[in-house]
């Protein structure tokens, strides 16, 4: 019986998201095209041929923020400007279901120009499909000398196939009024038990002094495992590394022992609410990243009254030598080789990662190329919200830091095995050694079957 | 004259049955048999290329620990199945009995099942949440101290889905009870009555046995729906924690979808199907045994 599930699934998508391409375009609000027209326009490019009457050429962008975060300005402000190229925003959500919605429209050819990736491997699976135009192929714009060393931790294979456009900070935000109160600098520069210490003076009562967001969860080995390898020398795994140890252990003192920190598997279970539970005042820190600006300028819904502090990811090695933080750039925007109107694509491109994007900043995407207006995009960022934020500690989580970056590379396989030994780890479902054992013989096993 | 008469018949049967034979063949029959291809491939989703591997991933599954680890989980929540059937029961009888409230408690008890599946998960996660939740504040408040914690751990997650699913398919075996029990014949139980039986002997002897066959298409739908499902299971923990909520269905679905891995899951997917396939034969076999037509 279930054995047709997954491929009538992937008929059906295909069925679907040529509609919900559509749908998803009436609802972005404050475009003037009726609901019907939107409509017919996307079935029909997707039995026809995307060049409209007179000679417009018609883009189709597919990305994962919502369109009223700053795309539709972005399409708005170019389409104004560009009467021959129009371009359209398809919004995907950002994860399984969504990715597989946009893999799957280009396997069946529908209209996908140019796209978001978020992650390294998602890009891969798509250059290896040849999805991903290589984009060596325009002279024009050098990506290395606009974007900054960062920049290469996007290349596969030595070339770029996309433009890496977002300065993408990860940090972990502070109660400012709350370190005051302590007596409490905001650090520039700390380790990670420095900071169980700070949860540990910042906690109140039954409160928690410390949370994070699941998606840079494991950040912290990550850190050290870009820099150390995944695997040792011999090609085995590297997650018994002692770092990755200490990691485990001191999280887990935090959540047993300390109770600066929530337990993961209530955390889980209960969708905890983490940005909420920071805004409110009641945690104090946050590990999270720029899409936080999305919530904190959000006064209606997320009622604030103490100013927001950014420090770097605390580091596990006590040596900040060699040490490295998540971030740079992401949002790495491709080509779709299989589009008709690349060189189109790539107009738009270039305008878009030089300054195009500048209304993103509302939702914490500030542009990485050295020719945006960085100052003006800071402003529109914070808005008129901008002295509930230190700007010092802000400037120097996005632009000063220079501790060198790291983008997250590793297979969702690597990155799931973990988190699920890990789980059980700090769940008390397993002992310490187990756990790393455990996440030890995965990897391997996952090592050995992928060669 | 007549022989022509029959083939018209038989073209007009087809002409009739045409539409829905080709929507079986479009979504079920077609994609079953590549699937079935597929089982002996390393395709990727996506992936141009596409090697025959022969029976590697069968072997593969065979010493995967989480393949494993999945059915054990699927044994669990199956469990749901048959103590949903017999609560079913239990609430159909007394239903049927004149009580107040009878139409509207009816109907509370189908609500879960036409609810939509999400809202579900959404609500029993609230109940269940280890510290604020209303359940473990009701445990804590008679004496309890240490409630279980229910999603929140690798032991009780499996059996925490367990409760939300009786509770999902308790309305609609309740109505199909109460439909077979409208049939027992009032002679029957009068007859018992006149002969002095107790209500639990006439329940045991007389309504039981002759309500088992619609036990029996309870068991064998349940079962089969059950085994397929990973809706509540992708809502509320997503396997977690750890991969303690893991079962069958969810594995194909994260090899599928999440790994791209579409040879794998076809394998795991036909493992699945063969699952399903020997447990409705044997209750097949086995329903001489206590089924009474």
């Amino acid at each position: 019986m279930r054995k047709k599930g997954w491929l009538a699934g992937i008929a059906s998508l295909a069925l679907v998201s040529g509609v919900m391409a559509g749908c998803g375009n009436n609802n972005n609000g404050g475009n003037a095209s009726p609901a019907a027209s939107g409509k017919s326009e996307a079935l029909s490019s997707a039995s026809a041929g995307s060049k409209a009457s007179g000679g417009t050429v018609k883009l189709k962008m597919w990305g994962g923020v919502p369109p009223e975060a700053g795309p539709q300005t972005v399409m708005d402000n170019w389409n104004k400007a560009h009467p021959d190229i129009q371009i359209e925003y398809v919004r995907y959500v950002n994860d399984d279901e969504g990715n597989l919605k946009l893999d799957t429209a280009m396997l069946t050819g529908q209209d996908v120009d140019l796209y978001v990736n978020y992650t390294i491997s998602q890009t891969a699976k798509r250059v290896e499909s040849g999805f991903a135009a290589d984009l060596s192929a325009f002279t024009d714009y050098n990506i290395d000398e606009k974007m900054g060393a960062d920049a290469a931790g996007w290349k596969i294979d030595g070339k770029y196939y996309g433009v890496p456009t977002t300065k993408s900070s990860f940090f972990v935000a502070l109660n400012k009024d709350a370190l005051d109160a302590a007596n409490l600098p905001v650090p520039k520069d700390w380790t990670w038990d420095e900071m169980r210490e700070y949860a540990k003076k910042l906690k109140q009562g039954d409160g928690y002094g410390f949370i994070q967001n699941t998606e840079p969860y494991a950040d912290p080995i990550d850190a050290v495992l870009s820099k150390e390898g995944y695997t040792k020398a011999d090609g085995t795994s590297n997650l018994d590394h002692p770092l990755v140890r200490k990691w485990l252990e001191s999280l887990n003192g935090m959540m047993q022992d300390d109770k600066t920190t929530p337990p993961l598997g209530e955390q889980l279970t209960s969708k905890m609410p983490v940005e909420q539970m920071f805004l409110s005042g009641e945690v104090p820190m946050l590990n999270i990243g720029a899409w936080l600006l999305r919530s904190s300028n959000n006064f209606t819904d997320y009622p604030r009254d103490f100013k927001i502090a950014f420090a770097p990811v605390p580091r596990l090695q006590d040596d900040a030598e060699g040490s490295m933080t998540r971030g740079g750039i992401g949002d790495y925007i491709s080509i779709n080789a299989k589009s008709k109107n690349q060189a189109a694509a790539w107009e738009f491109l270039k305008w878009y990662a030089d300054g195009g994007m500048a209304p993103m900043a509302a939702g914490g995407r500030l542009p990485a190329s050295k020719d945006a207006d960085q100052d003006a995009a800071l402003t529109s960022m914070l808005g008129d919200k901008a002295d509930t934020y230190d700007k010092d500690s802000l400037n120097y989580v996005i632009f000063e830091n220079k501790t060198p970056t790291f983008v997250r590379s590793l297979p969702q396989e690597v990155m799931d095995l973990r988190s699920q030994e890990y789980e059980k780890y700090f769940l008390g479902a397993q002992s310490l050694d187990e756990t790393i054992a455990a996440m030890v013989s995965r990897h391997d096993d996952y090592l050995k079957k992928s060669k | 004259m007549y022989n022509n008469w029959m083939r018209r018949q038989r073209l007009l049967g087809y002409v009739f049955i045409g539409p829905s034979m080709l929507g079986v063949l479009v979504f079920f029959l077609i994609p079953a048999v590549y699937s079935f291809g597929l089982m002996f491939t390393n395709y990727k989703f996506m992936s141009p290329n596409i090697d025959f591997v022969g029976a590697d991933n069968i072997v593969r599954m065979l010493h995967d620990d989480l393949f494993y680890l999945s059915l054990r989980n699927t044994v669990v929540f199956l469990l749901a199945v048959p103590v949903s059937i017999a609560l079913g029961f239990v609430v159909a009888v007394i239903l049927n009995q004149k009580i107040y409230l009878k139409k509207l408690l009816r109907g509370l008890y189908f609500m879960p099942y036409i609810t939509s599946g999400v809202a579900v998960a959404f609500v029993w996660m609230l109940l269940f949440q280890p510290k604020q939740g209303p359940i473990n504040g009701f445990l804590r408040s008679v004496g309890i101290e240490h409630p279980p914690g229910w999603l929140s751990t690798t032991t009780s997650s499996m059996y925490a889905i367990d409760i939300i699913w009786v509770w999902f398919l308790l309305g609609y075996n309740m109505i199909i009870y109460l439909a077979a029990l409208q049939e027992v014949s009032s002679e029957l139980l009068e007859a018992a009555k006149i002969d002095g039986a107790r209500p639990t002997q006439i329940l045991r002897k007389i309504i039981w046995p002759l309500v088992s066959p619609t036990t029996f298409l309870l068991l064998i739908t349940g079962l089969i729906m059950t085994i397929k499902t990973f809706g509540i299971i992708q809502a509320t923990t997503q396997g977690g924690p750890g991969n303690s909520t893991t079962i069958l269905s969810l594995y194909v679905y994260q090899n599928a979808f999440r790994y791209y891995e579409m040879g794998y899951a076809a394998t795991v997917s036909w493992a699945l199907f063969a699952i399903i396939l020997l447990i409705t034969l044997l209750q097949w076999l086995g329903q001489k045994r206590w089924v009474h037509y």
